[in-house]
């Protein structure tokens, strides 16, 4: 296991590297920069602010300048939010992100999970078909139709919880989270529900038949979790989808995550920022998918061998 | 009264009667089988009374003075709890793959109600069945074991909660020759010792001659012939008793005629395949090292070996479908390059037939696709009426109706498939035909009509075979001569008959004494 962790995290660098440069490069092919504005600048500013920014030097320059900063842990100045370096904007919206993702992916699997073993047991009956069918739907919702949708009915009409922005307590959570984790949960369901109906027709369920446990016994203890693996495949990309779906839900509910700076350096060229969300949002797909390695090995220990 | 007894058992699947007037006893300590072809509704008798197949059971049912006729899920599941342990045929997929050994054996020894066992208990029950290293088993998955191990820990497990009756579905049937008598033993020491009542399901005769005191025949879900097994065997009063068991390769029964052989045609030369360990460890596996074997025109060799003896490694080498470390294969004395370098014309003429014969043809493509493979890519020049005229003619070789072109795969029987298979080695004029296990998965008839089949082809066309087995008393019906193969190694060769006569390597004493 351990060597498996390694081996990950080496080849993550080459990985990483290729992400910032690729990033890096697309960017810089992207007509306009950061200090072209409405009214445009005069000459001599915008040259004196390439030059303070260092964006007059040659590009592969800046690109290597770039990368051995960010080795020491350098994301550099943020090029529009002129106060703030890019590492204090992301010290500022990660937080709220990574809530916002943990909550969603920890409520979809619970979803999920629930609703999917359900269908299963009932596979065939109208539990069954109406759990898929409603699986269906929550996976083909986009964000930007539920959240609003949510804040109409939840915050406007009944006015029970709020419609946008961070408060005390954990209420303003509570929409955005269920906006992000619907579409997940469905999915989540249906790849429980079809695993769980591959493994419940295995031999082994009916050795465990034949020694006269229970059926929950039996669900639980020797169906459920072999067929969570193809749960623990889609997990990796959907703590990614979660990362990068926060962008409309933090927009749609007005929170300061990193999504809107994301979107917003990304609109204004303002290079640093956007190569420094990149990195991060890589650096954790990669983690999440190391994540999603090791629950497998869990969930099936013939995985291990490989 | 006996110990387990059904009378004119039923078994209906939605709907349909697949099992009828079935009556059986088996009393404790004694063995009592049911034999019969796949199909024969000899493993839905078995375990339909308790539940455990979609089936729905009528007639009656008694275990132990308990009636199980009527009875509904849970009485059903609380008579499989008390008092009977189950064996099946699988054992790479019986047992969980996420729990130890030693937490299925707990399950088992607890599921009739007893304390939680203590570790040396389980170690034990692992020791009572044969299993080396017990205490580090415990904490191994399934996977970590051998097919024949994993079967002493289902063995194991079965008898865990001291059951009165045992029912063993195929418990030897995925496993080679050796480990099928050992096996067997275990079964008959474990009944004595306890005095369990067994109910065997097989369809191979050697795993129940000598085992069974009580033997049903059954064919198209009923009964043909009942008696005590010697008696039944010795004297089979039906026709369907006499074909099977005449059907069922022994190594006392006359030795088949064979034509001469002629002219050396393959020879392979300290042939070395090895492959890398598998996962992080370094090192390398030696497969099959050093092999020499050698065969002639219209020749027959038997490859024969246990489970990972290399077998099959060395068979795919020589038909170009596997890897070759090192060494050389001749043919008619001139060298035969590795697989990719091969003209079509080499290719041409060795044809390889494997052992599932399903599994080997394509599901989605007609008959007639499958057995013109082989001419569209090694004979470019036929056009596509040729093709099909010699398909028709393969066909008839191998005794199958020319309508049976236009069929799926999915709608041929084992037999049927394995003659298809069979028809597309041969559809390309082939000296050799390299048969990795053809005949294993099949049943003892339609196995015994294969090997008859195989025999006709080797005699009309002359060609050679290279027959990898692990059952020898089946390749005494077919071959010539033998090479006996262990741990990658050849151990000794020679005349078919004089080494089952004399049988000098510790390895071929044991297939012998197993067949």
């Amino acid at each position: 296991m351990f060597g498996l962790i390694t081996r990950r995290l080496l080849t993550a660098i080459p990985t990483l590297l290729v992400i910032i440069l690729a990033s890096f490069f697309l960017m810089r092919l992207a007509p306009g920069g950061p200090f072209d504005g409405e009214r445009p600048l005069d000459q001599t500013t915008q040259a004196a602010l390439q030059q303070a920014y260092g964006l007059d030097r040659p590009l592969w320059e800046q690109a290597w300048l770039y990368v051995s900063r960010l080795v020491q842990g350098d994301f550099g100045p943020s090029l529009v939010y002129r106060d703030f370096t890019v590492s204090e904007l992301i010290a500022q919206g990660l937080p709220i992100s990574l809530m916002l993702g943990g909550l969603a992916i920890v409520l979809a699997l619970a979803i999920g999970v629930t609703a999917g073993l359900f269908a299963a047991v009932r596979a065939g009956k109208a539990a069954d078909k109406v759990i898929m069918m409603l699986a269906t739907v929550a996976t083909a919702l986009p964000t930007f139709v539920t959240g609003p949708a949510l804040a109409l009915l939840f915050g406007l009409w009944l006015g029970l919880l709020p419609v946008s922005g961070s408060g005390d307590g954990a209420a303003w959570l509570i929409m955005p989270v269920v906006a992000l984790a619907l579409p997940v949960s469905g999915a989540i369901a249906k790849l429980t529900r079809a695993g769980l109906a591959s493994v419940l027709k295995q031999d082994h369920i009916r050795t465990a038949r034949a020694r006269g446990l229970s059926e929950t016994k039996i669900l639980f203890k020797h169906g459920l979790r072999p067929a969570l693996v193809p749960v623990a495949s889609y997990l990796g990309p959907a703590a990614a989808g979660l990362l990068t779906g926060a962008v409309v839900v933090e927009t749609v509910f007005g929170l300061p995550g990193l999504g809107r700076y994301f979107v917003q350096g990304a609109l204004n060229r303002d290079y640093p920022l956007v190569l420094g969300v990149v990195t991060l949002y890589a650096a954790l797909i990669i983690l999440f998918n190391l994540f999603a390695d090791l629950i497998y090995g869990w969930l099936d220990p013939r995985m291990r061998e490989e | 009264m006996s110990l387990y007894e059904i009378g004119n058992l039923a078994v209906d699947i939605a709907g349909t009667r697949l099992v009828e007037d079935v009556s059986l006893t088996v009393e404790p300590g004694l063995c009592t089988a049911i034999i019969g072809a796949s199909g024969s509704g000899k493993s839905l008798t078995c375990l339909t009374p308790f539940g455990l197949t979609p089936g729905i059971a009528t007639g009656s049912i008694r275990l132990d003075g308990i009636d199980l006729a009527g009875a509904d899920a849970d009485q059903l599941r609380d008579a499989r709890r008390r008092h009977t342990g189950f064996i099946f045929q699988q054992p790479l997929t019986a047992l969980t793959p996420h729990l130890t050994v030693g937490a299925q054996l707990q399950e088992a020894t607890m599921q009739a109600g007893s304390a939680r066992p203590s570790r040396s208990e389980l170690v034990q029950k692992l020791e009572r069945v044969g299993l080396s290293r017990p205490d580090e088993r415990l904490d191994q998955f399934p996977h970590r074991l051998s097919g024949g191990e994993r079967q002493r820990v289902m063995i194991a497990a079965a008898i865990a909660h001291s059951p009165k009756l045992l029912i063993a579905d195929e418990p030897t049937s995925a496993l080679d020759a050796s480990l099928r008598a050992e096996i067997m033993d275990l079964l008959d020491q474990l009944r004595v010792e306890q005095g369990l009542g067994m109910l065997l399901v097989s369809h191979d005769l050697a795993s129940i001659e000598g085992h069974a005191d009580q033997l049903l025949v059954m064919d198209k879900g009923r009964v043909v012939e009942t008696g005590p097994t010697a008696d039944v065997i010795a004297n089979p009063a039906e026709d369907y008793t006499r074909r099977l068991i005449s059907a069922t390769p022994r190594l006392d029964e006359p030795s088949p005629k064979l034509a001469g052989p002629g002219d050396e045609l393959l020879e392979t030369r300290d042939l070395g395949v090895e492959f890398n360990r598998p996962g992080w460890r370094r090192g390398i596996i030696l497969a099959v090292a050093n092999a020499a074997i050698m065969i002639r025109q219209g020749e027959s060799l038997a490859l024969v070996g246990g489970s990972g003896s290399g077998k099959s490694t060395l068979g795919r080498a020589i038909a170009g479908i596997g890897p070759v470390t090192r060494g050389k294969i001749l043919w008619r004395g001139g060298a035969l390059p590795e697989r990719r370098q091969r003209t079509l014309e080499m290719r041409r003429l060795i044809q390889p037939v494997f052992q599932d014969p399903v599994a080997s043809l394509d599901p989605q493509w007609q008959v007639l696709d499958i057995v013109t493979e082989p001419l569209r890519n090694l004979r470019p020049d036929l056009t596509r009426t040729e093709r099909e005229d010699l398909a028709r003619q393969a066909l008839s070789d191998v005794d199958l109706a020319k309508d049976f072109l236009t069929r799926m795969p999915a709608s041929l029987s084992g037999g049927q498939a394995q003659r298809v298979a069979i028809a597309r080695a041969i559809i390309a004029a082939p000296q050799l035909l390299v048969l990795d296990e053809a005949t294993s998965a099949l049943d003892p008839l339609v196995g015994a009509e294969i090997l008859k089949l195989l025999h006709r082809l080797q005699e009309e066309n002359g060609l050679s075979l290279l027959f990898i087995t692990h059952d020898i008393a089946a390749a005494r019906r077919l071959c010539h001569r033998i090479a006996v193969m262990d741990d990658g190694r050849i151990v000794e060769t020679g005349d078919l008959q004089e080494v089952i006569d004399n049988p000098r390597h510790a390895a071929t004493q044991r297939l012998v004494a197993a067949s």
